[in-house]
């Protein structure tokens, strides 16, 4: 039976150097490389609805923002009303959202404000689309970054069919549709 | 004391629920738990599209492949040939779509035309500069400042009118480039509600008898206005129907044929129509969804001097040519 090795205090002090090397670089790494969170770049979104349904929360932390500086105030606005709509008004027949998440109020003739109301929307991105298509692309959806839990793996940035979703710095945790522009600079 | 071995009497059993609990499992890691959006989730204007898949005299009988990055503008020029503007670039095309020369100029084209006596005018997002038509500038006009964003420009023998998307407002110039006055703005008392530009379309054109007509987008219709910015008539179209415009703000381009008829070109469904331009009436439709089924804009229309109608699809780098389809016999 072979005898056990006797740790000397040589071998103990350069255990210890080496751990305090090592720990200390992983620290000085850590602490340097900055936290990320996911977001989705509205120039890749394809409007696909799965932001709605793929979400571990109910409803989804993906919520839609009117960039108001690029936005028509248009009175009719395709983000706000149904293509078919007889009349320009609020009642729910006529609303394009399911869930009546946009406000509309009045500006001057024949201009108005769309208001989301982030509480209520739930990501489907009609409203989008709507816009998109018919109007000036002003309504595009973004990770609401207070309500997102930043799961180490997105369910919806893995359902994504555009790959639109990536890690971005949570110093700059948004990608604005017109640059570094905020969506709340009303013109 | 040595146990007896308890043996299973059915031993087989075991694996069948082995089994059956891996099933289960797989199953489970391999089904999504997520269901796809449902169609109250989807924004579905395929209904929309249908109403433009009518019989219609036009067929697409060639494009001019362009080699310019970023087109954005172009017109028909007088002597026969094609110009289109883009990005620090004008190129011309003869009548075979053959490319003849091009010049240098800085910026991106937003507008161009060519007034009575061959000198070209090219708007460039803020003012207008005039060429020859070998690219020699003659002249750069004011700027009408940081809001300013010109979408189109139309020219007679003494008048340039300029639209003005930013602004809200047709500029009417004399030929030196002097402001003579402001058409469309809101005036009560001239009974002139002002124009709705929500987005940067906004196109104007002069008709066969030089009659200025202005797109109104925001209220999906045209108004004709005299040179001293009095509304002479307009007509609004707002619809999902063929025969109307659809979405916020439209047609998005107007040109005119030679012999007087309107011709629009919508954005969203993309759709180039036919209108009779006193009474608004809707006469035939030219192309529709079939044929644009994925452009949410076209860039430009003209109708060049044998009636063919042209369209600058930036999807297809191309300028798309129109024409009504020869009748054969049988």
């Amino acid at each position: 039976m072979s005898e056990r090795k006797k740790l000397d205090r040589r071998d103990f002090m350069r255990g210890a150097a080496a751990a305090a090397f090592a720990g200390a670089t992983w620290f000085a790494a850590g602490s340097k490389a900055e936290d990320t969170v996911w977001q989705l770049d509205p120039n890749k979104c394809t409007q696909c609805g799965r932001c709605s349904t793929h979400c571990t929360l109910n409803p989804s932390a993906v919520k839609c923002l009117n960039q108001f500086n690029i936005c028509g105030y248009c009175d009719l606005c395709f983000g706000y009303l149904h293509p078919g709509s007889r009349e320009r008004d609020t009642d729910a027949e006529n609303l394009l959202c399911p869930t009546a998440a946009i406000e509309r109020k009045f500006i001057e003739a024949p201009y108005y404000e769309y208001k989301i109301h982030e509480e209520r929307c739930i990501g489907c991105a009609k409203c989008v689309e709507a816009c998109l298509v018919f109007g000036n692309g002003s309504f595009y959806l973004q990770v609401r970054q207070d309500i997102c839990v930043n799961c180490n793996e997105c369910s919806i940035a893995k359902a994504c069919p555009s790959e639109a979703f990536s890690r971005v710095p949570a110093s700059k945790p948004y990608l604005y549709i017109t640059g570094d522009t905020p969506p709340n600079v009303v013109r | 004391m040595k146990e007896p071995v308890r043996r299973l009497k059915r031993p087989w059993l075991v694996y069948v629920c082995v089994a059956a609990i891996a099933v289960v499992y797989f199953g489970l890691l391999a089904k999504n738990r997520h269901p796809e959006p449902g169609a109250n989730l989807r924004y579905d204007v395929s209904d929309y599209r249908q109403v433009d898949t009518v019989e219609t005299r036009f067929v697409e009988t060639g494009r001019i492949k362009l080699a310019v990055e970023d087109a954005r503008a172009m017109t028909v020029l007088a002597a026969g040939g094609l110009m289109v503007g883009g990005k620090n670039v004008v190129a011309l095309y003869d009548e075979g779509g053959r490319e003849v020369s091009r010049f240098s100029i800085k910026g991106t084209p937003t507008s161009i035309t060519q007034a009575p006596g061959g000198e070209v005018l090219i708007a460039l997002r803020d003012h207008v500069a005039t060429f020859d038509l070998h690219g020699t500038m003659k002249k750069t006009w004011d700027s009408l400042g940081e809001r300013a964003y010109l979408t189109s420009m139309a020219a007679d023998e003494e008048n340039v009118y300029v639209a003005d998307a930013g602004n809200r407002v047709v500029y009417r110039f004399d030929r030196s480039g002097r402001l003579l006055n402001r058409i469309g703005e809101a005036d009560p008392a001239r009974d002139i509600r002002g124009l709705v530009v929500p987005s940067p379309y906004f196109d104007v054109a002069l008709d066969g008898e030089g009659m200025l007509w202005v797109v109104n987008p925001g209220e999906l219709g045209l108004e004709n206005y005299r040179p001293n910015g009095d509304l002479i008539t307009s007509w609004y179209k707002p619809s999902m129907k063929l025969e109307g415009f659809c979405g916020c703000c439209n047609p998005s381009h107007i040109a005119f044929t030679p012999a007087g008829s309107l011709v629009t070109c919508e954005k969203g469904l993309v759709r180039v129509k036919i209108y009779d331009v006193t009474s608004g009436e809707f006469q035939e439709l030219v192309a529709g969804s079939e044929l644009f089924p994925k452009e949410q804009a076209v860039r430009d229309l003209a109708v060049d001097t044998r009636g063919r109608i042209l369209v600058l699809d930036p999807r297809h780098d191309a300028v798309r040519i129109f024409e009504v389809k020869e009748k054969t016999d049988g």
